[in-house]
């Protein structure tokens, strides 16, 4: 079965916010190991594409399947539960959790001698773990932006679905967030679904790249090399 | 002398009504702020409680085997409920819950009076806190100091359940990003039930505890009811340390008032509430914050 090594897989989703017909029609995969990255301009509906997958925003029509089993229109605590690490673009620390219990909450044991604990979170982050006792919502943007992977990490998932992490960031922000899921994502052979307006990171971190259009269509795929080569087809996908 | 003991009776009255207020007003908070449903029922949960520990101690049960059954019952009440009324509505506005609650309001009141009819009970306490206890140069029930003593031990307890374990922490992030809590995993029914069941057990300890110092009667939850709702709404809805504020700032503006001008105590708290919200619209500290 072709589907065995797909992570995550989409097949012709539809999904609406009531009357509002925001996903028309949207199929991609991701296979294991790979880190895809989603790019398009504002609005076009990637992160409601994310929200489908978790089941927040669940299609109407359509299928996915996670890692082979079928979990269109679970609600997210299941779609959790297969091991898929949801960062949202608003980052979503817990206010009023420390560092150290925002991460408690979302660990889980993980296999092998690569599992993420807190105490691995702690050595590859110094930064949370100077901070561990201090309410998560008083760190810096990029400080929490390192807390939502951390947490995203300590699950030990089978994907991680990244909403613009460069979102709202600075330069030196996103080249440092580049830097880790580059090094902590990919280099370890976690899945990534990363949603990106700033091809710089996605063509960073990602090696291949569905451009996606108004109402959720995907209007072309392609490699990491292939947009380097060819710069002016990102010029002409992210023009408004 | 009789000046002082007076001011000292005054005060720790004031902290045992307070206490009782918090622990009521902490549950509707809890239900409130991890369900986003305002628990018209609550005071009547409260009278339940009251009346459990009455038939229990009356059946001839030691008053603190009582202490501990008459809120699980309560409890258990409210697991009824929160499955067959509360469940349903989930996806629905919060108005449905409202009249639904208000409709269980007189329900449960109506079984009340069916069960033990009109006539205010009194539960009848072990021998020895009916005494009184020479403290700060007054006389003091020893009922009375229970009451602080166990309210401090609630209240410390609920604070250590909510900082130190696991659900605790899960009950704060549910307070605040309920979605995201669900994305890390946690079937957020089980988070609506823990905290109706919580607060059902807060409503039954205040009930029980609250059975001595006043008459039990059909109405008693009705004036709680209120009470509370001035204690969350003055100290911020879902704010559980502006509860602790509010509660004692109109447990001692009603004992104040009671002591001075019988007839008007309510009226002085509704006028206080309505001060503080003209100044602070949002409560005292403010919406939300669990902790
Ligand atoms: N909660 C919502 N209700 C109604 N429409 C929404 C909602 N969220 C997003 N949309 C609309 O859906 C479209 C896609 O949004 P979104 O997925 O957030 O885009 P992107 O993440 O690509 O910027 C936009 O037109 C947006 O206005
Ligand atoms: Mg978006």
């Amino acid at each position: 079965m072709a589907r065995k090594n797909k992570i995550l897989d989409i097949e012709d989703i539809h999904t609406y916010y009531g009357e509002s017909y925001v996903i028309q029609g949207l199929s991609l995969y991701v296979e294991e190991h790979e880190a895809v990255s989603i790019l398009g301009r504002n609005g076009v509906g990637k992160t409601t594409t994310l929200r489908s997958v978790m089941g927040l925003t669940p299609p109407r029509e359509g299928k996915i399947h996670i890692d082979g089993t079928q979990t269109t229109r679970w609600p997210a605590h299941k779609v959790s539960r297969m091991g898929v690490a949801y960062v949202p673009a608003e980052r979503h620390i817990f206010p009023g959790l420390s560092v150290e219990e925002n991460l408690l909450l979302a660990a889980r044991p993980g296999r092998g001698k690569d599992a993420w604990d807190l105490e691995k979170v702690y050595r590859q982050f110094p930064i949370l773990s100077d901070r561990r006792k201090q309410d998560g919502s008083t760190l810096s943007g990029g400080e929490q932006q390192m807390l939502a992977i951390g947490r995203a990490l300590v699950s030990n998932p089978k994907i991680i679905i990244l909403d613009e992490p460069s979102q709202g960031r600075s330069p030196l922000m996103v080249e440092m967030v580049t830097d880790v899921v580059r090094d902590f994502c990919v280099a370890s052979g976690i899945t990534l679904l990363v949603v990106e307006q700033n091809y710089r990171m996605a063509l960073n971190v990602a090696t291949r790249h569905y451009l996606m259009g108004t109402k959720g269509r995907i209007e072309g795929i392609a490699t990491t090399s292939e947009l380097r080569e060819d710069p002016q087809i990102i010029q002409n996908h992210l023009a408004v | 002398m009789g000046g002082v003991s007076t001011a000292i009776d005054i005060t720790l009255n004031s902290l045992v009504l307070g206490g009782v207020f918090l622990i009521v007003a902490i549950g509707l908070n809890i239900i409130y702020g991890l369900s986003r449903v305002m628990n018209l029922a609550h005071g009547s949960l409260y009278a339940l409680g009251a009346y459990s520990g009455y038939t229990l101690v009356s059946t001839g049960l030691n008053f603190f085997v009582a202490l501990l059954l008459a809120p699980l019952l309560v409890g258990v009440a409210g697991l009824l409920i929160e499955r067959t009324v509360i469940a349903p509505m989930r996806s629905r506005s919060i108005v449905y819950t409202l009249i639904l609650t208000y409709g269980l309001m007189f329900f449960i009141d109506g079984l009340i009076k069916y069960t033990w009819g009109n006539e205010p009970r009194f539960i009848d306490l072990p021998a020895f806190m009916r005494e009184t206890l020479p403290i700060l140069g007054t006389h003091y029930p020893v009922f009375r100091l229970m009451t602080l003593l166990i309210t401090a031990v609630v209240m410390a307890g609920l604070m250590l359940f909510l900082s130190r374990t696991k659900t605790g922490m899960t009950l704060r992030a549910s307070s605040t990003i309920p979605e995201m809590v669900s994305c890390l995993g946690v079937n957020m029914k089980y988070v609506h039930i823990g905290a109706f069941v919580l607060g059902s057990v807060l409503a039954g300890i205040a009930g029980i505890i609250a059975g001595p110092l006043t008459t039990i009667d059909p109405i008693m939850g009705h004036e709680m009811l209120i009470s509370s709702f001035v204690v969350i709404v003055i100290g911020g809805l879902g704010s559980l340390r502006g509860a602790v504020i509010a509660a004692l700032l109109i447990g001692a503006v009603q004992t104040l008032a009671e002591f001075f001008i019988t007839d008007l105590a309510m009226v002085i708290v509704y006028m206080l509430m309505a001060i503080i919200l003209a100044i602070k619209p949002r409560g005292i500290l403010g919406e939300g914050k669990f902790e």
